[in-house]
């Protein structure tokens, strides 16, 4: 990120009297993105002035008249319009990335040709940095009709529009990330430092990714790797006060001088917490350590470019202790317990039950340009993800227990490639097709639950997109193939058991069409109608057993069909001036063969006790629901953000409500922003009022407890940047549950035995720097 | 021609840095490890009443589950069947079963007696109990007990094994549940 706050400059003075100013935003027009060193210029009087980082231009001591403007920005189309400038004049502009004009292009920024009729929320700059120290999933709560289900405070994921899971595709630096993402426990193993930049695409958004994510997209993107010779980097500090938990994170990034087409990255992350605390209580064994790197390398021409980039994560942490139970008389027990069944002092230590994962990823990617018609992109990667689960005890026989094993251990290795081409504007139209293919193996030691697989699939896609003047139609179709074989042990009585290795076979097509029409920047309807479908995960087709912690035996069945989902997203997006931000997003899922779990009708006996016993069913689902993001400017310095996010999910079959659906969630934030002084700029200090409603539509007796009641909690974030030795240091507070109050959450699994993380105030530092200046002598 | 050499020197680093560091799984994925040698597990509880007043008056009880948690359910799943007013000696006998030979789980909870008690707690049955054996703390384990019966009648009797590492203070409270099986008893 580059801190440069105000670049403002004038090409010309002008001499004579004339008062009248020019003044505005440059946006990507497709995502709104602020546009950094756009140039605005006056074509009549030759002059112009450039946008600083917050994409604000402003023209001053123009004389009143009509004149044309010239608005250019790297990787955009030119835009030339006639105004009128008459006193202090504001005017908003939306250039449009354009391949055609793609100079030099920028190997990480070349990205494949999105689904642009979908709506793709950003997570802004300020909500990023105010979720540092925390996990991915902490991060996009800011999006509305985005939650997350937790597992307490170290198991985070995000969950779009209710769906979750298998459902929802993380996509890590355009790769999609694959690991055991069908248990709920089991949060994306990405390192939220390399994000510079998250953003969430609701709805079907399959066409462009492969099949699976019925429910959207997340992305995850890096930033752009240096394209101007010199050595800088970063460094972020943040230290939180519940479970005294710090994080460090830095990158040192180059370009030579010498070799201008050769960049570089080093990244890493060191972060490490104890025990956290509810306002009553301290949680045993919460604590975490975690350990990342990457770098990244690229190599680009004019006419082509390689990057390379891999990435390692590593976690260890605790499961809360008394989260661990025996049966459903210890469940009963501790629900009925006011403090947890387990309490301790706070340490650092992780002891058992504890999770360690490793996520690594290697991603090659290369373009060329074909010609002047468009651009062939490749791209290969290989993703490898271990975990090991502990139990709460080990084996009882003593050598067994010396060995200290996992009492379960998954790995699963990823071949991903793609191949996509991409045309240049023709007439109306741009497009892109595309190849994909995977492979993946996964392997068990220890509890099968998961049995082994092989896997191989294969996709095909056609984008194409018409845009003319005011309106933008857009339309996909994919064809997807899965062939999955699964390798385990049948029990077939007398202590014997069989190896089995049934071929499971899917296919099918996803299809998308979407409309945009846009007044000016004022009005922005887009409508999208998308169908997709998802072939049913190993576990809901093969799990059998006990789920430990989870307390609860799941059956998985075989014959399970793929799920296929038929959804409309309408997004209204209404901006008449400076002050009022509306955006409006209704949708619906239609759902055939949703896949879910059924409990059954009575608890089923072990030699431990009784166990609820869960069956995976489908049944026709409808979901439903509304996002709202409204945002006004009380005063010059004051606004007031509200956000909602409502949603009914019904099942149809069982004419009832579906389970685990998160309740209706309001937001009311007010922000106050100071005005910029000598060192200090970009200071800020806002608060925020959470109001989440107890889930009262749930079917009657498919819980081990009935959903917790409706909470509130208040947040702080205060931050300013401090301008010291050519740097702005960026410095920021936030105190989250400012009040302490004691909640659960209904997506949080640890809602059965533990009230939610009480206060936590978290202090943050960023410091850029520069080793090299890159200017030649 | 420097030029060339910094290209090349660059393309080396960059293979150099490619093949290094990638974690590998075993490929095994179409052979996977054996259930035998799957975590321990509890599949079977004996329990063995010898009439105090006579050797050869001996009664069996079983809960067994072959395939552990899970999987199919339970297969045997006796009540308890005693005359009534008896002293019967009783022995607990764990085993995996999934295994075989049977794996005998009990002598590796006699083993960790510091770590483990059984409770007995009778429902409307006249039996009760009183449990023999010490662990080397001077705590009652409950692998050996003595079942007491007066008058006839039905009730249950829950058997259960706690794990208490660390915290085994002679009550049922602490630990977790290893094992819980309500017996239907007969008093006959």
């Amino acid at each position: 990120m580059l801190f440069i706050c105000v670049i403002n400059f004038h090409l010309m003075a002008q001499a004579d009297s004339c008062k009248s100013s020019l003044s505005g935003k440059v946006l990507d027009e497709h995502d709104k993105t602020v546009l950094e060193f756009a140039t605005v210029y006056i074509l009549e009087l030759n002059r112009g002035a450039l946008t600083d980082s917050a994409g604000n231009y402003k023209i001053s001591n123009v004389c009143d008249g009509n004149y044309t403007i010239r608005v250019s920005h790297i990787g955009c189309e030119n835009i030339e319009e006639k105004i009128l400038i008459k006193g202090k004049t504001i005017k908003n502009f939306y250039p449009e990335h354009h391949t055609e004009l793609l100079k030099d292009v920028e190997v990480t920024a070349a990205r494949p040709l999105e689904q642009t009729t979908q709506t793709k929320t950003n997570v802004t700059d300020e909500k990023i940095n105010q979720s540092k120290g925390q996990s991915l999933g902490d991060a996009l709560k800011s999006v509305t009709g985005v939650n997350s289900l937790n597992t307490g405070n170290s198991i985070s994921k995000p969950v779009i529009h209710g769906m979750h899971s298998n459902r929802i595709l993380v996509l890590n630096n355009g790769i999609r990330q694959e690991g055991q993402q069908w248990g709920v426990e089991h949060a994306p193993e990405v390192d939220p430092f390399i994000a510079n930049k998250l953003s969430v695409i609701k709805g079907a958004n399959s066409i462009r990714y492969g099949s699976d994510a019925i429910a959207g997209v997340i992305l995850v993107e890096a930033k752009p790797l240096r394209d101007s010779a010199g050595i800088g980097g970063e460094l972020n500090l943040v230290g939180m006060s519940n479970g005294r938990a710090g994080t460090a994170s830095a990158y040192v990034e180059g370009n030579l001088n010498k070799l201008n087409a050769l960049s570089w990255r080093l990244q890493g992350t060191l972060k490490q917490g104890g025990n956290i605390s509810a306002p009553d209580y301290i949680l045993v064994n919460t604590g975490l350590k975690e350990y990342n790197f990457s770098y990244a390398l690229g190599w680009k021409k004019k006419n082509y470019g390689a990057e390379i980039f891999y990435s390692q994560f590593n976690t260890t942490f605790g499961i809360f202790s008394a989260s661990h139970i025996g049966n459903l008389t210890d469940l009963n027990r501790a629900f009925n317990s006011p403090v947890p069944l387990e309490t301790g002092p706070f340490t650092y230590h992780i002891g058992r039950p504890f999770q360690h994962t490793e996520h690594e990823l290697l991603k090659l990617k290369s373009f060329i340009k074909t010609g002047d018609k468009g651009k062939l992109s490749i791209t290969y990667a290989r993703q490898y993800n271990l975990r090991y689960e502990y139990d709460k005890h080990g084996p009882l026989n003593d050598s067994l227990e010396a060995l200290n094993k996992p009492e379960l251990k998954y790995e699963i290795t990823t071949h991903t490639g793609d191949i996509i081409w991409e045309h240049n504007r023709v007439k109306n139209f741009t497009g892109s097709i595309g190849l994909s293919g995977i492979t993946q193996a996964n392997t068990y030691e220890g509890r099968a639950l998961i049995p082994n697989f092989q896997n191989y699939g294969g996709g095909l896609f056609f984008i194409e997109r018409w845009k003319k003047n005011k309106f933008e139609i857009e339309g996909g179709i994919r064809y997807d193939y899965k062939w999955l074989q699964v390798f385990k042990y049948q029990y077939i009585g007398n202590a014997t058991y069989e190896l089995i290795s049934p071929i499971h076979k899917f296919g099918n097509f996803t299809g998308n069409v979407g409309f945009i029409y846009k007044s000016d920047s004022v009005l922005n309807v887009s409508l999208n109608i998308g169908t997709a479908w998802r072939a049913p995960s190993v576990n809901e087709l093969y799990s059998n057993g006990l789920h430990h912690g989870a307390a609860a035996l799941e059956f998985g069945d075989k014959t399970l069909q793929s799920e296929r989902t038929n959804n409309a997203i309408l997004t209204v997006h209404y901006n008449p001036g400076k002050r009022l931000n509306i955006e409006v997003s209704p949708y619906i899922h239609y759902i055939n063969n949703f896949i879910y779990r059924q409990p059954a009708s009575t608890p089923m006996l072990t030699i431990r006790g009784a166990f609820p016993a869960f069956y995976y069913k489908q049944t026709n689902a409808v979901l439903n629901g509304c996002d709202l993001y409204f945002k006004y400017k009380l005063t010059k310095s004051l606004d007031i953000t509200q956000k909602a996010s409502v949603l009914r999910a019904w099942n149809q079959t069982e004419n009832d409500w579906l389970i685990t659906m998160p309740s209706d969630k309001y937001e009311t934030e007010l922000t106050h922003r100071f005005n910029n002084r000598n060192k200090i700029n970009s200071a800020y200090i806002s608060a925020s009022f959470l109001y989440v409603t107890k889930q009262g539509r749930v079917p009657a007796n498919s819980d081990f407890a009935p959903p917790p009641p409706a909470y509130y909690t208040v947040n702080l974030h205060a931050s300013c940047n401090i301008y010291v030795r050519k740097q702005n240091i960026e410095v920021g507070v936030s105190v989250f549950n400012l009040l302490n109050e004691s909640y659960r959450d209904y997506l949080d699994r640890f809602r059965y035995f533990t009230d939610a993380m009480g206060r936590n105030i978290a202090l943050r530092i960023k410091i850029p720097f520069n080793i090299k200046s890159g200017l030649p002598p | 021609m420097k030029k060339r050499t910094n290209t090349l020197m660059a393309i080396a680093f960059a293979a150099t840095v490619i093949w290094t560091g990638c974690k590998k799984d075993e490929d095994t994925t179409t052979n996977p490890p054996p259930p035998a040698n799957e975590e321990e597990v509890i599949t079977t509880m004996k329990l063995a009443f010898v009439d105090s007043s006579n050797n050869s008056n001996i009664k069996y009880a079983t809960f067994r589950d072959p395939d552990g948690d899970g999987g199919l359910s339970y297969d045997i799943f006796d009540t308890i069947k005693l005359e009534p007013n008896k002293t019967w000696i009783t022995t607990i006998l764990l085993l995996n079963e999934t295994e075989s030979p049977a794996d005998t789980i009990s002598n590796e909870v006699l083993d960790e007696g510091v770590d483990h008690l059984f409770c007995f707690t009778p429902t409307g049955t006249s039996a009760t109990v009183i449990k023999t054996d010490l662990d080397n703390n001077g705590l009652p384990i409950g692998l050996q007990s003595k079942w007491y019966t007066t008058v006839a009648g039905n009730g249950t009797m829950q058997v259960e094994l706690r794990h208490q590492p660390g915290v085994k203070d002679g009550t049922c409270t602490p630990g977790d549940t290893d094992i819980s099986v309500d017996f239907q008893v007969k008093v006959q």
